[in-house]
């Protein structure tokens, strides 16, 4: 076991437990003496992570009218009042066909997009740069423009299909609730893309050269080699990068936000926008905080299943 | 090394603390209010150097009172203020379109104490009577808007429409002939989008005697009979084309407003300051009229009258200092140049009123506010019930207008 001292991790571990050790001393010390510079990350996370969770909680279980001023507890009205919400399983289906979706779609398309970056051509630096750009833009900016290509009266969608001939009146693209939806898809699969195609072509750079010029000499065919080798090794990173995504997109705002505020009605809204709009149009802070503290339920869930997805790469 | 560079962090660190302390202790004589202000002219700047402007002047002539003015969007000032309240950091004046939540929150202090009885009575009364919380005047009316049938002269002529519709029957008649006649032309604009649905659906429904709220009763009355009745008949109006495709979706200034401007749409409820907003967004060179609105077979036709207010809160105990400030800015010179940052709204006082009253753009508002209807800003869940029928109500002409209409109530009448 002392043998081992090199290593960094060994002062932070629990199997030290030697007490005659001499070096025993000199751990707790440097166990000690790195709290100062450890005492501001805990702060951060406590000041601005569990501080604010709590608050969340203990709002949703309050009485608040719509001013903002506190009636003290009132138990579980307000997940009361929030399942009464005749929209509310609408809303719960749609976040799960929404983050589904989304995920599912994203990877399809980044994984044959990685391919091609992963490839040698000319021009292979210009065109990956190029793909940063509706990741690194701001997505409302994204969402912005999307909103304004796709309007119905003077959108450029619309243009350029009436000078092609291709239609004969304008086409309300954001007009019905399921065709904004899917609209609300493409453009959140639109900004999600070049992460995950980011991360993917990340996975392909570990994969040796070796293996497969090996897998070559031993005349595998090129769907062979991908379907066996190069997917296989690619799970890491796959796995790793879909499920940031599943945060990301059942967290996502400001697309849905931004191109249709969630409405009609309730008809666009995930359970996020849900808990804005309850929040700061109907003016019901404390429900808000029952709908944010349901989605903080199933976000803790996706971040214990992300933890397993890494520990199973640790395994492996 | 390492000692002393902790060292020298922890006395960094004790001064800063010490510093911090003596920065937040308040020196005695001086009162700061906090004053949170809505962007009428929404441009992000004109207001803010009005009430910039005010502040200083003011604070040269009270040198121990020092005014911060945080002027807010329309869409976020709601969210603002009440955020700023459940932090605890209540605003001590807000400026905004409500009053009856705080009121009855008991936050509030009544008119009297937040103007001199001067500055009171110079206020209009039909203004004053929408700003009382059970009989207590709350608020100070800041500016008023009355709204009126707006409609495109050439388009109508084009048609060959030489008479505005009287009822809703001959309205249905003049839209249908648009609609054959006129190619790519919307024969009424309805925004019945987040924006304004609350204000728009109120004036349909009063021309068809419906209401939001029953005072006879005190109770919502968002689906009732007339209220129905009034979605069914937009929906027919939709179903035929005679609208602009889905209003539901159609807020009133990226939507309707932009599409009479662009010479779209032949009718549209306009507010007071719809021509201003023509001439300076695209719609200059649109010849329009207006006229009263549209009512159904055996009704009167309405307006819609919309108030905004100034509230002051008790919280922070400012009351002498607040009292100054506002009777400041009801300084005839001084609301003169309030209204003329808010732009083109009706004057909320006898003295600005009687000028306002020659003047060719505002004449004819003021004339219609005596068949004003307003919202019922006096009851404390006003506020919540607005978002939910903003937010909802322009559903009941894209699905059933009963069901639409029935959720609203239920929701209106569950919110506090």
């Amino acid at each position: 076991m002392g043998v081992r001292s090199a290593s960094p991790h060994y002062y932070l571990s629990t199997r030290s437990k030697g007490s005659r050790n001499p070096l025993n001393t000199v751990r707790k010390r440097y166990r000690i003496g790195a709290l100062p510079w450890i005492t501001p990350a805990i702060a951060v996370i406590f000041i601005m992570v569990l501080y604010p969770a709590y608050e969340m909680v203990k709002t949703s279980f309050m009485s608040i009218d719509g001013t903002g001023t506190s009636h003290g507890f009132t138990g579980l009205s307000n997940y009361r009042t929030l399942f009464r919400n005749p929209d509310l399983t609408a809303v719960m289906e749609r976040t799960v066909i929404w983050t589904i979706t989304v995920v599912v779609a994203t990877v399809l398309i980044s994984l044959p997009v990685a391919q091609i970056l992963h490839a040698k051509f000319p021009g292979r630096r210009f065109v990956r740069y190029a793909l940063i750009v509706p990741w690194a833009a701001s997505v409302v900016m994204t969402s912005t423009s999307w909103l304004w290509i796709l309007n119905g009266y003077y959108g450029v969608l619309n243009r350029i299909l009436l000078s092609l001939g291709l239609i004969q009146d304008q086409i309300q693209f954001l007009g019905s609730p399921t065709q904004s939806f899917a609209w609300l898809i493409v453009v959140a699969v639109f900004v999600s893309v070049p992460f995950t195609t980011y991360v993917i072509l990340a996975g392909l750079t570990t994969i040796g050269e070796d293996i497969l010029e090996a897998s070559t000499v031993d005349g595998a065919s090129g769907w062979q080699r991908y379907k066996n080798i190069i997917f296989p090794l690619l799970r890491p990173a796959l796995l790793i990068g879909m499920v940031i995504n599943l945060i990301n997109v059942f967290n996502s705002f400001p697309i849905i936000w931004v191109m249709t505020t969630g409405g009609p009605g309730n008809s666009t809204d995930t359970t996020t926008t849900l808990a804005y709009k309850i929040s700061f149009r109907n003016a019901d802070i404390a429900q808000s905080a029952a709908m944010a503290t349901i989605n903080f339920g199933i976000i803790l869930l996706f971040i214990v299943l992300f933890l397993r997805v890494s520990r199973w790469r640790e395994d492996s | 090394m390492k000692r002393m560079k902790r060292g020298a962090a922890v006395s960094t660190a004790l001064a800063l603390a010490v510093t911090m302390a003596i920065g937040i202790t308040p020196s005695h004589a001086a009162t700061t209010l906090t004053m949170i202000a809505a962007d009428y002219p929404g441009d992000g700047h004109t207001q803010q150097d009005q009430w910039n402007d005010f502040a200083t002047r003011f604070h040269a002539a009270n040198p121990d009172v020092t005014v911060n003015v945080t002027v807010k969007s329309w869409n976020d000032i709601d969210q603002y203020v009440a955020t700023q309240i459940a932090s605890g950091q209540t605003p001590d004046v807000v400026n905004k379109g409500d009053y009856s939540a705080p009121a009855a929150a008991g936050l509030l202090y009544p008119a009297s104490k937040i103007v001199s009885p001067a500055t009171l009575a110079d206020i209009l009364p039909t203004f004053l009577n929408n700003s009382k919380y059970k009989g207590t005047i709350y608020a100070l009316p800041d500016l008023a808007s009355a709204r009126a049938l707006f409609y495109n002269k050439e388009l109508l002529a084009k048609a060959g429409i030489t008479k505005l519709p009287t009822t809703w029957l001959s309205l249905t008649t003049a839209l249908g002939i648009i609609h054959r006649k006129l190619k790519g032309v919307y024969g009424y604009a309805i925004p019945l989008g987040p924006e304004e649905a609350q204000a728009e659906f109120n004036i349909w429904a009063g021309s068809n005697g419906g209401s939001y709220y029953d005072y006879a009763t005190s109770k919502w009355v968002l689906n009732s009979a007339a209220n129905v009745a009034t979605a069914t008949y937009l929906k027919s109006l939709t179903t035929k084309g005679y609208t602009e495709p889905n209003p539901e979706k159609c807020d009133r200034t990226a939507c309707a407003q932009a599409l009479f401007a662009a010479g779209k749409a032949v009718f549209i409820n306009g507010s007071v300051f719809l021509g201003s907003w023509l001439s300076a967004n695209g719609g200059a060179k649109i010849k329009y009229g207006t006229g009263s609105f549209v009512a159904n077979t055996h009704h009167k036709p309405v307006t819609l009258g919309v108030q905004d207010y100034f509230t002051a809160y008790s919280k922070n105990g400012n009351q002498a200092a607040i009292q100054k400030w506002m009777d400041f800015i009801y300084m005839p010179d001084n609301y003169a140049k309030f209204l003329v940052a808010a732009g083109g709204f009706i004057p909320a006082t006898k003295s600005a009123g009687a000028k306002a009253a020659s003047d060719p753009a505002l004449a004819p508002f003021i004339k219609l506010l005596p068949n004003a209807v307003f919202y019922p800003g006096d009851i404390a869940a006003w506020n919540s019930v607005k978002g939910q029928i903003q937010q909802g109500i322009g559903q009941a002409v894209s699905k059933d207008p009963a069901t639409v209409l029935g959720q609203l109530q239920t929701a209106a009448a569950a919110a506090k």
